[in-house]
């Protein structure tokens, strides 16, 4: 086993080792796939085509073919390579047949050569019949090899653009942020300096008052940024072949099952309105409802910083004073009932 | 056992297998006798207090006999075998649930199939708060999977009703990493937000794949929900100092949009938002269940995933009954 692994990086030509040169590379050929390191490849073949070094080999090697190996066996590696190159001949997409049948029969004719290749079955034959089709059919293969760059060419303009947007939206946002930052500080020193130009004046004032304004400008800038987005969204729906149809598809599809968020399991019909809660013991003119006990507990700061309020005392109380009416158990029993005999599974509904 | 439809208890369901044992409770696996159904058996252990039973027995049966919703785990019976005197909660059996998910890295979640977790969540608890239950302990661990892909909400042993306006709760309530702010800081009179909080932090948790804000310890989690967060001040989270244990403090920013979108690199600008809105510190401010299922971010493409096409952990065998031992029920 360990004379495997040295022998898997060391070169066969020179006996460089990965252990003393990390560095090097090996390079294959898909004419003999024998592995060469690099600096040999360049010492060899950098004067023209010259005969396998491996023994016993001699294959003509030409630099310009010789690759990096991509997958660890060879075998694979040489399917691939043989892969590319029907394909690269049997180039026809499925829109190009009218039925599925003949694209398939079409499919597995391709498979056969791609055997055929990689297991040395038949390979003249079949090598002679690959360079007769594709010599039949050259003009076909241009063809639709032209029109598949040029999709795939719209599909990368496409991410490119999609990209540039995200990464637009994403720089509008970080300028704002820092924007608003500088803004907030320079409100500070506003704030700072007026509270000490005049000792006497309320100060407390003064901080509300500069709190609203910086709030009155974070909600401006939140819909300053909106408006933005939407602009460049809107561009780029525009600008882009392929979206369109997606999003119609996707409409229907929504239309056809439409999404409920609480599936019927939500009060609408509550059967009061909320009165205004009296804030202060002497505010109780009309309108309101005021509960000395309960609006007492309101004044408990501990009460309200941990989430509690008034109205969801109120709100519960109410709830339950109205929660089942309008309900028919002996119905429902009955419905129940029914169902049950219907789907015989006994699993309550 | 001998079949019948009515007659003992007993003779109705069968106790086929043990799957768990815990500290108050033993779990079997069975079935019910008319319905050949598979069903979960809770005994509960008695003769351990010197009060009786167990109390989150007590609150299980209590709450779970008032609940009927396709995201609450069903209690099918309670009922005492004359001879041992034990009290035998019968139960819906569910396969799996959402913590082995989240852990086994083989499955791979869409955005779609986090949608119709936190959806069916999101059901489950408004159905509980509407009817002014408090969880008061959710974690993927406690949200079990039906073989059809529902996620159904279960363990009812730490949930209790709203009290009286004036009634004092105990803040030592959810698993600590699941803990919102206001309970760390000891309040007493907390409300539904902290259900909330944790579904918040679940929702985190299932596009991370990683738990959100592991503490180590009580003081630790203080401390990573802050770092995360940011630290509350009188400005965002009005009286948070009046909360009994909020003092000294380690003040961290809270975290910018980037921060955030950095973090949550898969996550949508509207996930993102509900995201916010569920973790939000101050509980006044934080979204409520009804507010969070009218959220955009679930009518927003993708469509959450029909719950039969979820990803599962492990198809449980139909009618076998040698499912894997790993699959039983969450501790007791």
């Amino acid at each position: 086993m360990i004379e495997d692994d040295r022998s898997k990086d060391m070169c066969p030509i020179c006996k460089t080792d990965r252990y003393l040169s990390p560095n090097m590379v090996f390079l294959i050929n898909p004419e003999c796939y024998h592995k060469i390191c690099e600096s040999c490849v360049d010492r060899i073949f950098s004067l023209g085509p010259a005969p396998c070094p491996y023994p016993k080999c001699g294959k003509i090697l030409r630099k310009n073919k010789f690759k990096r190996q991509v997958f660890d066996d060879l075998v694979i590696e040489r399917e691939i390579d043989i892969r590319k190159r029907v394909n690269s001949i049997y180039n026809k997409t499925e829109e190009d047949f009218e039925s599925l049948e003949s694209f398939n029969s079409y499919l597995e004719d391709v498979e056969n050569i791609v055997f055929n290749l990689t297991n040395n079955v038949d390979v003249e034959q079949t090598t002679k019949d690959l360079n007769k089709y594709e010599e039949e059919h050259k003009i076909e293969i241009l063809e639709k090899n032209m029109r598949e760059s040029q999709k795939n060419a719209d599909f990368v303009k496409y991410q490119e653009s999609i990209a540039q947007l995200k990464h637009e939206k994403m720089r509008i946002q970080q300028q704002m942020e820092l924007e608003d930052l500088e803004y907030q500080r320079q409100q500070k020193q506003v704030l700072l300096d007026k509270l000490a130009s005049n000792p006497g004046g309320s100060s407390e004032e003064l901080i509300a008052q500069s709190n609203s304004n910086i709030l009155k400008r974070s909600s401006l800038r939140k819909r300053q940024f909106q408006q933005l987005t939407n602009q460049l969204d809107q561009r780029i729906q525009t600008s882009n072949p392929f979206k369109r149809g997606r999003s119609s598809e996707s409409d229907e599809v929504g239309s056809s099952t439409p999404f409920t968020p609480f599936k019927g399991d939500r009060d609408l019909n509550k059967r009061y309105t909320l009165l205004d809660t009296g804030k202060t013991d002497a505010d109780v003119s009309t309108g309101t409802y005021h509960d000395p006990y309960v609006s007492g507990l309101a004044k408990n700061k501990e009460f309200l910083g941990a989430g509690w309020r008034l109205e969801l005392v109120f709100e519960r109380a109410l709830d339950e004073a109205f929660m089942g009416m309008g309900c028919f158990i002996d119905k429902e029993k009955e419905l129940k009932a029914e169902v049950k005999l219907e789907g015989g599974d006994g699993i309550s509904v | 056992m001998t079949t019948g439809n009515s007659g003992s208890p007993i003779s109705r369901y069968t106790k086929d297998r043990k799957v768990g044992e815990g500290t108050y409770a033993v779990v079997y696996l069975g079935k019910q006798v008319n319905n050949d159904r598979k069903i979960a058996i809770k005994e509960i252990k008695t003769g351990l207090f010197k009060d009786g039973l167990d109390m989150s027995a007590i609150r299980e049966v209590k709450y779970l006999q008032e609940l009927h919703h396709i995201n609450v785990i069903e209690l099918i019976d309670v009922f005492t075998a004359h001879n041992t005197n034990n009290l035998n909660l019968v139960l819906e059996f569910l396969p799996g649930d959402l913590e082995v998910l989240i852990k086994n890295t083989s499955v791979v979640f869409k955005p779609s199939d986090i949608k119709s977790w936190l959806l069916m969540t999101l059901r489950g608890i408004h159905h509980c708060h509407r009817n002014f239950i408090l969880h008061r302990d959710l974690k993927p661990n406690n949200l079990l999977l039906s073989p059809t892909g529902e996620l159904k909400i279960a363990d009812f042993g730490l949930a209790r009703a709203m009290g009286n306006p004036n009634e004092d709760l105990t803040s030592n309530v959810v698993t600590r990493w699941y803990r919102a702010p206001e309970l760390l800081f000891g309040a007493k009179h907390y409300v539904e937000a902290v259900d909330m909080w944790s579904i918040g932090i679940i929702f985190a948790e299932l596009m991370l794949r990683t738990p959100y804000l592991p503490g180590k310890d009580d003081l630790d989690q203080v401390d990573v929900t802050f770092r995360a967060l940011g630290t509350p001040t009188e400005q965002n989270w009005p009286n948070v100092s009046n909360l009994p244990l909020y003092n000294a403090l380690k003040v961290y920013p809270p975290p910018s949009r980037q921060e955030l979108r950095n973090r949550f690199s898969a996550a949508t600008d509207t996930a993102l938002n509900l995201l916010c809105s569920l973790t939000e510190l101050n509980p006044g401010k934080r979204c409520t269940s009804t507010q969070a299922l009218l959220h955009e971010y679930f009518t927003e493409s993708p469509a959450p995933t029909l719950p039969s096409e979820l990803p599962k952990n492990d198809v449980a065998g139909g009618d076998s009954d040698d499912d894997e031992p790993e699959n039983k029920r969450r501790k007791v």
